[in-house]
């Protein structure tokens, strides 16, 4: 499998190191325990399409956000996870 | 009173033997020794700052790919979005003024130069990227890992001549695996 950094160009996965599912987001409220067990226990394991948290361990170390088909290794997209953490959060910097 | 604290070579030779070729002399390795190197990080909104401080200074446009720009005796590689690796030649260079997060590297890695007509055959059996010169030129960089050691790799010249720091650490772990590589390519390497 290659992944395309979109700052280095396209690299072997051994440059890479997998950091956990990138749908999950933290709770907002502290208070929120069943939130905070969701998000830091519960997965779902798609056969398809999935977003993924890399890291260009092996290279410019970014934090990347992956979309991979788990059944065919087939890369979607590949963006800095600042680019989607900043969208989400509506263009704040 | 104490020594000044001074950089250092991590090589030695019981550690980084020399390889002397048989016949005609394919590509040779040595240290880069007297550089002064550091890591430049630009602080959060403040990279513009850091671009123009640099041109004021250095004369150089800080490059935003994977590039190495040099002029005189310093040089700026690219290392991630955001940070570079700032080295210099010149005696008692000094990055700390930079208005951006710096520290000092130049006894933290060890850097390595590789030269030779076959300099790329030695390192593409080493490191995964393309090295084709459609691919990587000189001015290129690249941040990889030769035999699983995490280089820093940038090209000077067509010779081909390839430059790559490596935490020094493992820089002689790095020496051997290239005078293996180029035990059957002429390779000539030794210290100093």
């Amino acid at each position: 499998m290659r992944i395309a950094c979109p700052h280095c160009g396209p690299r072997g996965v051994d440059e890479f190191s997998y950091l956990g599912d990138a749908t999950v987001t933290r709770p907002t409220d502290p208070a929120d325990l069943d939130g905070f067990a969701a998000y830091v226990h519960e997965r779902r394991n798609p056969a398809g399409r999935h977003r993924e948290l890399w890291q260009h361990a092996l290279g410019c170390q970014s934090w990347l956000v992956v979309t991979r088909d788990t059944r065919t290794h087939a890369i979607e997209a590949v963006e800095a996870a600042r680019d989607v953490a900043l969208a989400r959060a509506g263009g704040e910097s | 009173m104490p020594d000044a604290l001074i950089a250092r070579s991590a090589l030695r030779p019981h550690v980084a033997p020399p390889s002397t070729p048989a016949g005609d002399v394919g590509a040779t390795l040595r240290e880069v020794e007297g550089l002064t190197l550091a890591s430049v990080a630009a602080l959060g909104g403040r990279e513009a700052e850091l671009a123009e401080a640099v041109r004021a200074a250095y004369g150089l446009d800080l490059p935003t790919a994977p590039k190495r720009i040099a002029s005189g005796a310093a040089a700026f590689i690219w290392a991630g979005p955001g940070k570079w690796l700032a080295s210099s030649t010149a005696p008692n260079a000094d990055f700390t003024g930079l208005p951006a997060a710096v520290a000092d590297q130049s006894d933290g890695r060890a850097v390595l130069r590789l030269s030779g007509p076959r300099a790329r055959e030695i390192l593409a059996t080493l490191t995964a990227i393309d090295l084709h010169p459609r691919a990587f030129a000189p001015g290129d960089a690249a941040m990889t890992h030769a035999a699983s050691i995490a280089i820093h790799l940038w090209q000077v010249d067509e010779a081909p001549t390839y430059e790559f720091a490596a935490f020094r650490s493992y820089a002689a772990t790095l020496w051997r695996w290239i005078v293996h590589a180029g035990a059957t390519r002429g390779l000539d390497a030794r210290l100093g």
